[in-house]
């Protein structure tokens, strides 16, 4: 009996841990989760704030699919072709006494986003189309008495040009309640609910799901160059990143290396100065850095053709090519191990280098797991020092510096989709490699005590 | 000649390793060092050359109404933020510390706000702190369920009591928060307020008006009129956001140190018949204490730096509200509308620097007189 009762205590002592763990677990990621999904969302500020999303309904895919063949044949990625010919139906309820309306249909002449889109759109969908007349389908008496509506119509292609986008606006008169249509609609209580608005109805499944991300890169274009902007700053921050990896993999080995294993004069000396320079912030050395990097390294970089190494990858990297904290990162783990092997190689007549790069290195590989781990994630999310370095053009920026200008463009009209979106991108990177080399964060952090 | 050849690269071969290193140091480091002290004494906007000014510039910083704000904002953060992220540390470490299955997987979730760029935390943040956002929603939630919650509150402590004094009756020794009648007494006071609020005999309040509290874009201060201690409503958002990003990180030191504790002090602290809480005090945390003093020490130094956040969040909160020491540099270095004061930013960041050395060597004197007793 006494054997039962503690087995079931035992039992629930494990159910609080675990309560206790998911808590927590909601305070660790919920708002990740919540971003994550209300990025999808077509106002991400709704009042009430949903977990239910629009963009994630089947219906709505089935729908997005179905119009977009209707568009153009396809159904994934649509556009409005010539001789497209779009079916729709809507659904509007009225209170008992009250004569419905037949609503009014408009393809409007409209732009999500910034100005930078307008100038994109070369042909609107509000010249080259056609709306029929607008039929009753349906008609059902609820118990209440308020009746319930359906109306259909169809949007025809008139011209010969292909628009990349089918906006749609249905106006009914006040008291006339919006049910439900073909798809979901992007605004569906404009104007106290006289309005639905769509803003492409023949976008295709994936622009229509992933709304936000496909406005994030098709809405961005460097003025001067015309590239995509966000496109070039995650290739911007994945070269920087792999380069940078790179560099402080072979230097802080060779730094790291030097400073456990040799012994020479002014060792002591570079150690300190190391360990201060780790303590002295970032805002002490950038405005010299600054005028190095402008000046191209005391003039240096001229012998390659180059004038100053500012706004450009070059900069960055030269600037960054070993840090101090992974050069001690190295040390710690180098002089961890035995010096046995060391001393054998050394009798077999081994050199300093063959030592490091035949013996050590290849001992090392648990650490400079962990470093390229860390220094990754420090390139990655490196924000300082790029906002000193990178300022015109935009395409030069990295992914952090991309964002801000993403937040001071967006966020004046409080248009979170794309910021939101942007930040789930720029995430993205992170947490594959955390989920993958999971060990070597939690090693990297724990065994050396100093974050990359 | 080959052997003489051999020994010249033997002896150059730790400079020769150092180099690369050793560039950075003294170009990107010892160089800008010292540069930074012979600028904050010149009046300098980057293109003319520097002229010599004296102490001009410290005493003008004296002065500047908006660096005295800005040391006051660093000073506030990096306190609160220390101590309070700290704390955390250690309390997630030691609800992690546990042998159950699926503790990797906890362990993962909890390290996630760490990995991400300080960027795309503070957006989030910014867009959860919104007029219309996830917190004042939470925040109306809280404050329209008001009844359910108090119901649910009520029902746990008259589960929980009834549970612990059936046990006392039976003269066995049972602490007031034993977890195991506690999970019990969460799992059926969850249930019955359920069963409540779905019956329609406990509502929500209806009517009140939803909280509208603006975070960012205010000069608000908590507590109201303490000008200076009050911490602004934008600064304690960023605090907030700081202390979430950072914890998971120390955590996992605190984790490592936890692991390391033999499990003999364990043993010996519970043969002598000391509770949880004595054994946490009178043997974990001195076993810990290296790592508390490593945890602060980076926590002082990455909190007094602080700047990505002020300088994302930008003009979406009054700068007076949210302007640290480095951020105070950042801007009179790059000021938007006029020439570059270098001389300040220099003096500045001189005064950064010199305030992040005394208040580290203050903290580990601290640290060492405590070692005594």
């Amino acid at each position: 009996m006494l054997e039962i009762k503690l087995k079931r205590h035992r039992w629930y002592k494990v159910g609080m841990v675990y309560l206790v763990l998911l808590l927590v677990s909601i305070l660790a990621i919920g708002p990740f989760f919540f971003g994550l999904l209300s990025s999808l969302k077509d106002n991400p500020l709704e009042w009430p704030p949903k977990l239910t999303v629009n963009q994630l309904k089947p219906a709505n895919w089935v729908a997005a699919f179905r119009l977009s063949k209707a568009g153009c044949g396809k159904g994934f990625f649509g556009e409005f072709a010539p001789g497209a010919v779009i079916p729709f139906q809507v659904t509007y309820q009225v209170p008992a006494g009250k004569e419905p309306v037949i609503p009014q249909v408009v393809v409007p002449k409209r732009v999500p986003g910034t100005a930078g889109a307008a100038l994109l759109i070369e042909h609107y969908a509000a010249d080259y189309s056609r709306v029929s007349a607008v039929q009753e389908v349906k008609r059902e008496i609820l118990a209440d008495h308020s009746i319930r509506v359906t109306y259909e119509f169809t949007i025809h292609h008139t011209g010969d040009v292909v628009c990349d986008r089918l906006p749609l606006d249905i106006t009914v008169p006040l008291g006339q309640q919006f049910v439900g249509a073909t798809i979901d609609p992007n605004r569906p209580n404009e104007r106290l609910g006289r309005v639905q608005s769509w803003n492409n109805l023949t976008a295709g499944v994936i622009p229509y799901i992933f709304y936000n991300y496909h406005r994030v890169f098709s809405e961005n274009y460097s003025r001067t160059t015309g590239k995509n902007l966000f496109t070039s700053w995650i290739r911007n921050s994945f070269i920087i990143c792999i380069a940078r990896v790179l560099t402080n993999l072979l230097f802080a080995s060779m730094a790291g290396f030097a400073l456990a294993r040799l012994k020479f004069r002014g060792k002591n000396t570079i150690f300190l100065l190391m360990l201060f320079s780790m303590m002295i912030p970032a805002q002490v050395t950038f405005i010299s850095n600054y005028l190095v990097l402008r000046d191209g390294v005391f003039g240096l970089s001229r012998i390659f053709g180059v004038n100053t190494l500012l706004n450009s990858y070059s900069g960055l990297i030269v600037s960054g090519l070993v840090s101090a904290s992974s050069v001690f990162i190295m040390k710690q783990f180098f002089e961890g191990l035995s010096s046995s092997l060391e001393e054998a190689a050394r009798i077999d007549g081994a050199s300093t280098y063959q030592i490091l790069f035949r013996i050590f290195l290849p001992l090392a590989k648990p650490a400079l797991g962990a470093l390229t781990i860390l220094t990754f994630q420090g390139v990655w999310n490196e924000f300082f020092w790029p906002l000193v370095v990178l300022t015109s053009p935009q395409d030069r920026f990295t992914l952090t510096i991309g964002l801000l200008s993403f937040r001071r463009m967006y966020g004046v009209a409080f248009d979170w989709g794309p910021i939101l979106a942007g930040s789930v991108i720029s995430a993205l990177p992170l947490v594959v490699l955390f989920v993958v080399f999971q060990r070597y964060f939690v090693e990297g952090i724990s065994f050396t005590g100093v974050k990359g | 000649m080959l052997l003489l050849r051999r020994s010249i690269k033997e002896k150059t071969a730790p400079y020769v390793l150092l180099s690369p290193y050793l560039f950075m140091l003294f170009v990107f480091f010892g160089y800008a060092f010292l540069r930074c002290f012979y600028f904050s004494f010149t009046e300098y906007d980057l293109f003319a050359p520097p002229q010599w000014v004296g102490f001009k510039n410290y005493l003008n910083l004296i002065q500047d109404f908006q660096f005295g704000l800005a040391l006051k904002n660093s000073l506030q953060f990096a306190v609160i933020v220390t101590t309070l992220q700290t704390v955390l540390a250690l309390l997630l470490a030691v609800i992690l510390n546990q042998k159950i299955k699926g503790i990797r997987f906890f362990r993962a979730l909890y390290y996630m706000p760490s990995i991400t760029s300080s960027a795309v935390v503070t957006l989030i943040f910014m867009w959860l702190f919104q007029k219309k956002g996830l917190v004042n929603y939470l925040l109306t939630s809280l404050k329209n369920g008001y009844r359910i919650i108090a119901v649910f509150f009520v029902l746990l402590l008259m589960f929980q009591a009834f549970l612990v004094i059936g046990e006392k009756l039976k003269k066995r020794p049972v602490s007031c928060f034993e977890p195991s009648y506690l999970f019990l007494s969460v799992v059926l006071s969850f249930m019955v307020t359920f069963f409540l609020v779905k019956t329609g005999i406990v509502t929500m309040v209806e009517g009140l008006p939803p909280v509208e509290t603006v975070w960012l874009n205010t000069k608000k201060i908590w507590p109201r009129n303490h000008r200076l201690f009050g911490i602004s409503y934008p600064l304690g958002s960023i605090m907030l956001l700081n202390i979430w990003t950072t914890a998971p990180t120390f955590m996992l030191l605190y984790l490592a140190g936890l692991q390391d504790i033999p499990k003999e002090l364990y043993e010996a602290a519970a043969v002598d018949g000391a509770t949880k809480v004595k054994t946490f005090w009178y043997v974990v945390r001195p076993q810990l204490r290296n790592i508390t003093f490593l945890v602060v020490t980076m926590g002082l130094i990455s909190t007094l730096q602080m700047f990505d956040q002020v300088a994302i969040i930008g003009d979406q909160a009054p700068l007076d509200a949210v302007i640290t020491l480095a951020y105070y540099v950042y801007i009179n270095a790059f000021p938007s509308s006029v020439s570059p004061k270098i001389g300040m930013a220099s003096a500045a960041a001189v005064f950064l620097g010199l305030l992040t050395l005394i208040i580290v060597l203050i903290q580990r004197i601290v640290v060492n007189a405590g070692e005594g007793d």
